[in-house]
């Protein structure tokens, strides 16, 4: 099913349970949810609530034992592997907590490789990491790669990574935590601009209660159930 | 861009790279090594056969491939054959011939008066054996002169073991006693040139060799039993075998031409066995190098089990993972195939610098040289082995990448 103006994402009645041993843990339970094109949404919660089981079920990393995830209108279930896949890559951006470069790739390389992926002439390809590198303020540290890099710029790389190929949407998983506070908060603002510029859609799951206080719309997480949400007006 | 990453990759652990590589570089250089081997040992072989007396082709009377060992004149002894001489001059006038020597073979018995010795008489011309290039290998005294004798004057070769034999030594004389092509006795008295050894103990207990005079004269026939052609270049062969094969259909008696191998099947059955050595050498090192170098590749990929979750999170699709630790499987094949093959070029060339020999191998009586004849095909050959080692190498951790599930692989530590 596809539908012209359909959320990004959208979620009904979506539960996921993990075994852990010989126990059975829920990590989400009956989630109900939908994202429009454009939204900055933080998805709160503390270590444990279910906020990462949904970003991967946002984004067809995993499966649900039950209920439906709706990608622009198409339910992730119709999907075979190989369009996921293609779906990801195409229309999805990753920002994870730990950075999750590929440590022998410069930064420039790093950026360039999505685009590689889709296909993307060479000579398109160097315009448009070079722009990438350049909106995260890191156009001078292309050629270093990740283990000569600080954490936060590891992170602007991977968000350059992330946005490189103009996606409709980018999920990042705790993007913050591995970085000072100051860091994080660069990091914060320059999604919250990157959002306001391009209207990407960004999915934020994180339990930093700074961060929360500064997004436009808070998801609220507990025990992989939704229990309060926010939306902030625009200032 | 997936190759230059699968380069990268194999600098990450650099130890364990080297030490694959290790194993893919000596295991090439054993099997250029084992090859140059074997070539060289067919090589000498054929050469030793072609120029121990057998040629290139050997032409006689198609009664006698017909399996009518007799001649026609009731005696036991090969078919002889007449006007030899205008059939060899046809012969050596065809291109790529060297040179055609006719011989005789005959059987009998030996002695010095005091001991006697059964024999088996082959006569040749010697000049004409000299320009085919034939190896005689004298052990004492002198090579049968060229020209041929007058009656009286006969002169013999006798192979090593039956001088022994018979207790004689160059300057001696010994009479042979044979048959006669009309069923008779003949006997004949020789003065022994030379000693000298075919290289086979079974053979120089028994063999003698004479000139073609000789033998007509002790035979009472001015026949032959066969020419023997030798070619300019055992490489052309096949294409000298038709042309001369068309000259002898056209000639005036029917007779049949042979090629070397067919007169010397042991060395069909000494490629068999040394082919069949070469194999097994070949499954033991593919064996060992697939092992260790799987076991590396899939320590590469399970290290590396939350970057793949990475990079199929972002839309890499397992197909392309999959190639990326073929490709890794394949730079190590590649890199460590030109070090092995460096590496056997090396010893190659000390191991022939240094001359080694081998002792001689069963009912042999000279050592053999230990000498390799690498060509560049055989390191083609080797190179693409090892790529076919290392991609069965790469089947494990590629099913390990298949098997991956994203979500665990992302929060793999």
């Amino acid at each position: 099913m596809t539908v012209g103006d359909s959320p990004t994402f959208e979620a009904r009645h979506l539960s996921r349970t993990y075994r852990q041993g010989k126990v059975m843990v829920p990590a989400l339970s009956d989630v109900d949810l939908a994202i429009s094109a454009g939204e900055f949404v933080v998805v709160a919660g503390s270590s444990g609530s279910g906020k990462s089981t949904l970003l991967h079920l946002l984004a067809g990393l995993d499966d649900p034992d039950s209920g439906q995830v709706f990608f622009a209108g198409t339910e992730l279930a119709t999907c075979s592997e190989a369009e996921r896949t293609a779906l990801r890559r195409d229309q999805l951006g990753f920002v994870f907590q730990s950075f999750n470069l590929v440590p022998v790739l410069s930064a420039y390389e790093n950026v360039e490789y999505g685009l590689w992926l889709n296909g993307v002439a060479k000579s398109e390809r160097r315009q448009r990491v070079e722009n990438a590198l350049e909106s995260v303020g890191l156009s001078d540290r292309m050629r270093h790669r990740p283990d000569h890099l600080s954490g936060g710029e590891r992170q602007r790389v991977a968000v350059a990574r992330a946005l490189v190929h103009e996606p409709r949407a980018v999920l990042a998983d705790e993007p913050t935590a591995s970085l000072d506070s100051r860091t994080g908060g660069e990091i914060l603002q320059l999604l919250i601009d990157l959002n306001a510029s391009r209207g990407t859609t960004f999915v934020f799951a994180t339990h930093d209660p700074a961060i929360v206080a500064r997004a436009p719309r808070v998801v609220h997480l507990a025990d992989g159930r939704i229990v309060d949400e926010l939306r902030r007006e625009a200032s | 861009m997936l190759s230059s990453i699968a380069l990268r990759n194999l600098s990450r652990n650099r130890r364990r790279s080297l030490l694959s590589l290790l194993v893919v570089s000596v295991g090439t250089a054993g099997l250029l090594l084992t090859a140059g081997f074997v070539r060289y040992s067919f090589d000498g072989l054929r050469d030793a056969i072609i120029q121990g007396g057998l040629g290139h082709f050997e032409v006689t009377p198609t009664t006698r491939l017909d399996g009518d060992s007799s001649a026609s004149d009731g005696s036991n002894l090969p078919p002889a054959f007449a006007r030899w001489r205008e059939i060899r001059a046809e012969l050596e006038s065809r291109p790529g011939v060297r040179a055609v020597g006719a011989t005789i073979q005959f059987a009998g018995m030996a002695t010095n008066g005091e001991r006697t010795a059964s024999f088996l008489g082959v006569s040749v011309e010697p000049d004409r054996e000299r320009r085919m290039g034939m190896n005689v290998r004298i052990r004492r005294g002198a090579d049968l002169p060229e020209a041929e004798p007058v009656a009286g004057e006969d002169r013999v070769l006798l192979g090593q073991g039956l001088a022994r034999s018979l207790g004689v030594e160059p300057g001696d004389v010994v009479t042979i006693l044979i048959a006669t092509t009309d069923g008779s006795l003949n006997a004949l008295d020789l003065i022994v040139e030379g000693v000298f050894s075919t290289g086979f103990q079974e053979m120089d207990d028994r063999i003698l060799k004479t000139h073609v005079a000789t033998a007509q004269r002790a035979l009472g026939s001015d026949g032959v039993t066969s020419l023997v052609i030798s070619l300019e270049d055992t490489e052309g062969a096949r294409e000298a075998e038709q042309d001369l094969r068309q000259v002898l259909e056209g000639g005036p008696i029917p007779l049949a031409i042979r090629d070397w191998e067919s007169r010397a099947p042991f060395y069909g059955q000494v490629r068999a066995l040394y082919g069949g050595i070469f194999t097994f050498l070949g499954i033991i090192v593919g064996v060992l190098v697939a092992l260790a170098n799987s076991n590396t590749l899939l320590m590469s990929v399970l290290e590396r089990v939350r970057e793949f979750g990475t990079l199929l999170a972002i839309g890499t699709s397992r197909a392309q993972l999959a190639s990326l630790v073929l490709l890794e499987a394949l730079w190590l094949a590649l890199l460590g195939a030109l070090a092995g093959g460096v590496l056997g070029i090396v010893l190659v060339g000390i191991i022939n610098f240094l001359e080694l020999e081998m002792p001689p191998p069963p009912a042999a009586v000279d050592p053999i040289d230990l000498a390799l004849a690498v060509i560049p095909s055989d390191f083609l050959l080797a190179g693409a082995f090892m790529a076919v080692i290392l991609l069965i190498a790469s089947v494990p951790p590629i099913l390990r990448v298949f098997r991956l599930k994203i979500v665990e692989a992302l929060g793999h530590v």
